[in-house]
């Protein structure tokens, strides 16, 4: 057992909430799971050693933050920073339709469907999302009612800026035929450990825009999730873009509940100097006729690694399933390194599936190629190597978020060396 | 314009160039014929500075200089463009960005602004449509599911675009129809002037019938063996080249 982990189970036990019987079980599981095996699949590639020997430190709000602006976009901001919910939801005026509440000041109506959704997407496997049902206190619920399209996008922000343990959690309910975009955005670089777990139910042909952007850098270590259902014909696109930090970890799940639902899912990552990204995404198509799209796309700098864990899995009676899922790398240094593994799982006779990941070094030819028309060699990499990113970021739905992220990623990218 | 003297170079330990001599003045056209793996395309890897085409003897002096002084980048924005035999596909990389990135670069070499994107817009569709490519090739990837001639089209396009001194063609006629061909003979020949010179590397007598060369040289052994003018080309066609001595015969035109 881990130190760390001990003394947030000692802390759980005295939360006391509507929450309990759920809290009672992640406890139960905690205490016979215990702290994952070094040789466990789920986390031997994920360094946790710092997290198991840490020691809790409670979490109290910042009064100096910087919420990141994303030009243009205009949405609901709801921010915690910390672990601490500092935005006044009473101070916000939103719009018909949409319904937010902090976990601790629900009323007993939404304490119900709250109870109906927590824990209930996102699987018990994990550890830290374990924790983060015993333990948080941070939360927030988000609902669209039925046939409802919510224009505003929402964005809850997760900001770390000092040493201290922030658990949080978000569970939005999306009715049937509504419409929302939500964006997780984390960010920071102090000393901390943060959980941000993100919980949805997409409802019968309801949409979700979704993005997360996990720009935790430095020793701001993190590890967090955001898992979904979907109902028949229900619609997810999510876009997540991720740089590396001491530690960073996010598992993505997305389970097909209903007939008819289609997923799409983008993934990149770019990584420099010592840092480190693990995603593990999980698709489970337990019904019929659903397609997903993933792809997940990472440029990996100097001693920096990646992990990538994508999984589909097919049950017996998700027929005439089409689902597709692809991983590229490339790898910028001799001592970069990426992990990569996509797996399918196949119990249905009748589907379409593909999978694939690749690993590439710098593409001399092409490189040449630019070069011999007079492109400077260092523009010329980023040109090139940018690409294969460039490709999903326009891909992104959201003009404001496409004109906000490009330049930045860009130029991370530009600053990495090429060794 | 350019001087090669002696010129010896390899591929992985191969010695493919064994004393290569060749004089290109301004304005002039020369075409480079030859059997198969006679060292072709290697002069022209060579002089494009591709990576891992060894020099190992002679000098090339190009506008005056030393070439081999100057990387790929320098040489091409001073002013050598190589039309390649096998563009490269780059998908995410736009023709358009692309183009627009490398017309900027050999403009800032000429100590010339920067063109802006709408200026660049202009000439790049004049040069789309003087190459007979649809518009749209601009947006797409570089190369990114051409066929075999729109590629070759669009290295013309570049070579417009770009005002090189030196054109080297590398087999730009290769796996064209008839009507791709004259596209790239239009696009070369609107390009002549008595400044700009080319070398046209070729297999085919064919498009020297559309782009008149002054000199036909035959490289062979990885020399060039005899020098001509077009008639030389005319005679490769219809006798192989079997009468450059006993160790050609059964070489294919």
């Amino acid at each position: 057992m881990s130190q760390w982990l001990t003394q947030v189970i000692d802390d759980a036990k005295r939360v006391d909430d509507f929450l309990a019987p759920m809290r009672q079980q992640a406890l139960s599981k905690l205490q016979t799971q215990g702290w994952p095996h070094a040789r466990s699949e789920e986390w031997r590639l994920t360094p946790l050693t710092s997290i198991k020997e840490r020691t809790v430190e409670a979490s109290s709000a910042a009064v100096n933050y910087n919420v990141p602006q994303i030009k243009g976009l205009n949405p609901i901001d709801l921010v915690f920073v910390d672990g601490v919910l500092v935005t006044n939801l009473n101070d916000i005026s939103l719009p018909t339709g949409l319904t937010v509440y902090a976990l601790s000041d629900a009323p007993s109506a939404a304490q119900t469907k709250i109870t109906a959704l927590f824990g209930h997407v996102k699987p018990t496997r994990h550890v830290f999302g374990l924790v983060n049902d015993a333990i948080c206190q941070q939360g927030i619920y988000i609902e669209v009612d039925e046939n409802c399209s919510i224009d505003t996008p929402l964005r809850i922000v997760n900001l770390a800026t000092k040493d201290c343990d922030a658990h949080t959690r978000a569970l939005v309910n999306l009715g049937k035929n509504s419409q929302l975009k939500v964006i997780e955005h984390g960010s920071g670089s102090a000393a901390s450990f943060t959980t941000a777990f993100a919980e949805y139910a997409i409802g019968q042909e309801a949409r979700l825009e979704h993005y997360r952007f996990a720009f935790f850098t430095g020793a701001a270590k993190q590890v967090g999730g955001s898992h979904f259902s979907l109902q028949d014909k229900a619609n997810l696109n999510s876009t997540l873009v991720a740089y590396g930090s001491e530690l960073s970890r996010l598992d993505v799940d997305i389970i097909h509940a209903g007939e008819h639902a289609n997923a799409k899912m983008n993934a990149i990552y770019l990584l420099a100097e010592g840092e480190f990204f693990d995603l593990h995404s999980t698709i489970e198509h337990a019904m019929p006729n659903g397609t997903t799209e993933e792809n997940a796309r990472g440029i990996i700098g100097d001693r920096a690694r990646a992990v990538f864990s994508g999984r589909i899995h097919i049950h017996r009676d998700a027929q005439k399933t089409l689902a597709e899922l692809n991983n590229r790398n490339l790898l910028l240094s001799r001592r970069a390194m990426i992990n990569t593994k996509p797996e399918l799982e196949i119990y249905a006779d009748d589907v379409k599936c593909a999978h694939g990941a690749t690993v590439a070094e710098i593409e001399e030819q092409a490189l040449y190629y630019l070069l011999s028309r007079g492109i400077k060699r260092s523009k010329a990499l980023v040109m090139l190597n940018f690409g294969f990113i460039q490709e999903l970021v326009n891909d992104i739905d959201n003009e404001n978020i496409r004109t906000w992220l490009s330049p930045m990623l860009s130029e991370r990218f530009a600053s990495m060396e090429v060794k | 314009m350019l001087k090669i003297n002696n010129l010896h170079a390899s591929v992985e330990d191969k010695v493919i160039l064994t004393g290569l001599n060749l004089e290109v003045k301004p304005g002039e056209v020369h075409a480079i014929m030859g059997p198969n793996g006679a060292g072709k395309s290697t002069l022209g890897y060579v002089l494009s500075g591709r990576d891992g085409y060894e020099v190992q003897q002679g000098d090339v002096s190009f506008k005056g200089e030393d070439l081999f002084e100057m990387d790929i980048e320098e040489r091409a924005s001073n002013g050598l463009f190589l039309a390649f035999q096998y563009p490269v596909e780059i998908p995410g990389v736009s023709n358009m960005e692309f183009m627009k990135e490398s017309v900027n670069a050999t403009r800032e070499q000429r100590g010339e602004e920067r063109l802006s994107a709408t200026e660049f817009l202009k000439k790049a569709k004049e040069a789309c449509k003087q190459v007979q490519l649809p518009l749209d090739f601009l947006k797409r990837g570089v190369n990114e599911g051409f066929s075999g001639g729109e590629k070759k089209r669009n290295e013309i396009m570049q070579m417009i675009l770009l005002q090189p001194s030196l054109c080297i063609l590398d087999e730009s006629d290769s796996g064209l129809d008839v009507d791709a061909l004259q596209v790239v003979a239009n696009g070369v020949n609107s390009q002549r002037d008595s400044t700009r010179s080319f070398i046209i590397i070729t297999h085919y007598q064919r498009l020297l019938e559309y782009i008149k060369p002054d000199f036909v040289h035959i490289l062979a052994d990885g020399k060039i063996v005899k020098t001509g003018d077009a008639s030389l080309a005319l005679r490769i066609e219809k006798e192989g080249y079997a009468f450059l001595g006993k160790e050609y015969e059964g070489a294919s035109a």
